[in-house]
């Protein structure tokens, strides 16, 4: 349990600084005038519009992208926990303290990012917006923590955990189908949860559990393939 | 008692290297071309050997954390973990290694409580080196010490502080691993010595016969015809000239080298205008020829 608390502090130490709130200041920021634009154009679907798109579609991947780079140490994941290793920690629990500090940021910056998203997006009288959070937030934190266990997992190839791009990539490609090609990334099922088009013709609680899968599976494959 | 075993490691110009080590002082003389800061990062198990094994009582620290929880390290380079100060680099390393002592004492220990504020991004390199063997020195009970030039730290940390802490681990049974590049260092850190050259390991035996060899610098205004005389003399194994005045003259034997060199000079007509030899130092020499002793 130890080691689990040693690999969660690592990762807390390695995002700190003035830059991770910066960037998701700087985020919050685009994505509210993003929504606001939205509203102007088009208030009954500004905020379907802008979730989908400029939230869900383009900030949370490439926030978790950068979260998941800086917690690793721009590293590859099975040598991003060797710092504390040398001491005798165990890799794996220490690990496994790393991704669970990554997702939990990747999950908070995502719920913070949807929120003004929709608050840019709803206007203030808008009797809607309560609700629109509480659906919203739900598939936020989970997008987000999904998202942060996809790039870890990922970061697993090359040298310097460069299969991290490669992730980040094919997701966009990939994941923006709704064939069976996409069922394996969280693209799909992230949107199919925000009521757009399903990936292999998927409910919406079965999107839940792929996005749980995927997100087991990350883990499970990022500890085991680490030495202890 | 713990034993520390190198099995036909092949990793980064370390080549076929097989030793073993058991508890006491160890030095391994050579410089970080040769391969010993490798060798340190390999038998601390921070890297895992592309061929070969690293055993530290039959286990492979590299992928035994409970192994590596008794090895205590000090890298060629060394960065703290990340945090916004000292202080909280070292409570953070301890929290890793599961030691409840707080991080003032061990920097109060080594005499490094200055750094304590201090931010970790602002230190040298030299000061991260200091640290981390105050960490390494502050285990209480290691089975291993893999130390990378730790006299080096001589100068934040008192030698005091750093030799008896050493030989102390090594009465407790600790297998205490250190590499030198200098003589005099090696000297002082330890009994036995061994030696990588280029990679290649040298056992103490063989080692002593390559640490015999020294090196003479004269300086000449007719170093040409000094180096054609001493080419043909038997004590002389070898004679450099890179031009200028400058001869290196190398033998195996000071005496005999200086000797020669002046002998054949007077018997030339060659002025000498100095004769010194090359580092390291003729009582370092002395006390390492003195000092070391058969292999483990």
């Amino acid at each position: 349990m130890n080691s689990v608390r040693v690999g969660f502090a690592l990762a807390r130490e390695r995002l700190r600084g003035a830059s991770a709130p910066l960037v998701l200041l700087l985020a919050c920021a685009a994505l509210f005038a993003i929504a606001v634009l939205e509203r102007r154009s088009d208030a009954s679907s500004a905020p379907d519009d802008v979730l989908s798109g400029a939230v869900f579609g383009i900030a949370l991947p490439i926030l978790a992208y950068l979260v998941s780079e800086r917690v690793c140490a721009y590293q590859r994941l099975t040598r991003c926990v060797d710092d504390v290793a040398r001491y005798g920690t165990n890799r794996r629990a220490a690990l496994l303290g790393v991704l669970l500090a990554s997702a939990a940021c990747s999950a908070l910056a995502s719920a913070l990012l949807t929120i003004v998203a929709l608050l840019g997006a709803h206007a203030s009288d808008s009797s809607s917006l309560a609700s629109d959070l509480r659906a919203s937030v739900g598939i936020a934190l989970i997008a987000g923590a999904v998202y942060a266990l996809y790039f870890a997992a990922a970061s697993l190839l090359g040298k310097r955990g460069g299969g991290r791009k490669w992730a980040l990539v094919i997701d966009f490609l990939l994941g923006a189908g709704s064939s069976a090609l996409a069922a394996p990334w969280p693209r799909g099922h992230v949107r199919n949860l925000l009521g757009g088009e399903p990936v292999i013709d998927l409910s919406q609680p079965s999107a839940w559990l792929a996005l749980s899968v995927i997100g087991g599976v990350c883990l499970a494959l990022s500890i085991v393939r680490t030495r202890e | 008692m713990s034993v520390l075993r190198l099995e036909a490691l092949n990793h980064e110009g370390l080549s076929n290297v097989t030793a073993a080590f058991g508890p006491g002082n160890h030095v391994v003389v050579g410089n970080e071309r040769d391969g010993t800061a490798t060798l340190i990062e390999l038998a601390a198990g921070l890297v895992a050997p592309r061929a070969g094994r690293v055993l530290l009582d039959e286990a492979a620290a590299w992928s035994n954390a409970a192994t590596r929880q008794r090895i205590a390290s000090l890298r060629a380079e060394e960065t703290l973990l990340p945090a916004p100060d000292v202080t909280r680099a070292v409570a953070l390393a301890l929290r890793a290694r599961n030691d409840a002592r707080s991080a003032a004492s061990v920097l109060d220990a080594a005499g490094l409580a200055r750094f304590a504020k201090q931010r970790v991004s602002t230190l040298t390199p030299h000061e991260s080196r200091a640290i981390a063997l105050s960490i390494a020195l502050s285990h209480h009970e290691p089975a291993l010490l893999a130390l990378h030039e730790p006299l080096g730290a001589i100068g934040l940390i008192d030698e005091q502080c750093i030799l008896p802490a050493l030989n102390a681990f090594a009465a407790a049974g600790a297998v205490v691993l250190c590499t030198a590049s200098r003589l005099e260092d090696a000297a002082r850190l330890g009994r036995l010595a061994s030696m990588l050259e280029g990679g290649q390991w040298l056992d103490s035996t063989r080692a002593l016969s390559a640490l015999r060899a020294v090196t003479v610098r004269v300086h000449t205004p007719e170093p040409r015809r000094l180096a054609a005389r001493l080419a043909e003399v038997s004590d002389i194994s070898g004679v450099e000239w890179a031009g200028g005045q400058e001869l290196l003259v190398h033998g195996s034997e000071l005496e005999r080298v200086a000797q020669s060199v002046v002998a054949n000079a007077r018997a030339e007509a060659i002025r000498i205008t100095a004769l010194k030899q090359d580092a390291p130092a003729l009582e370092a020499l002395a006390a390492a020829r003195a000092g070391f002793t058969g292999p483990t």
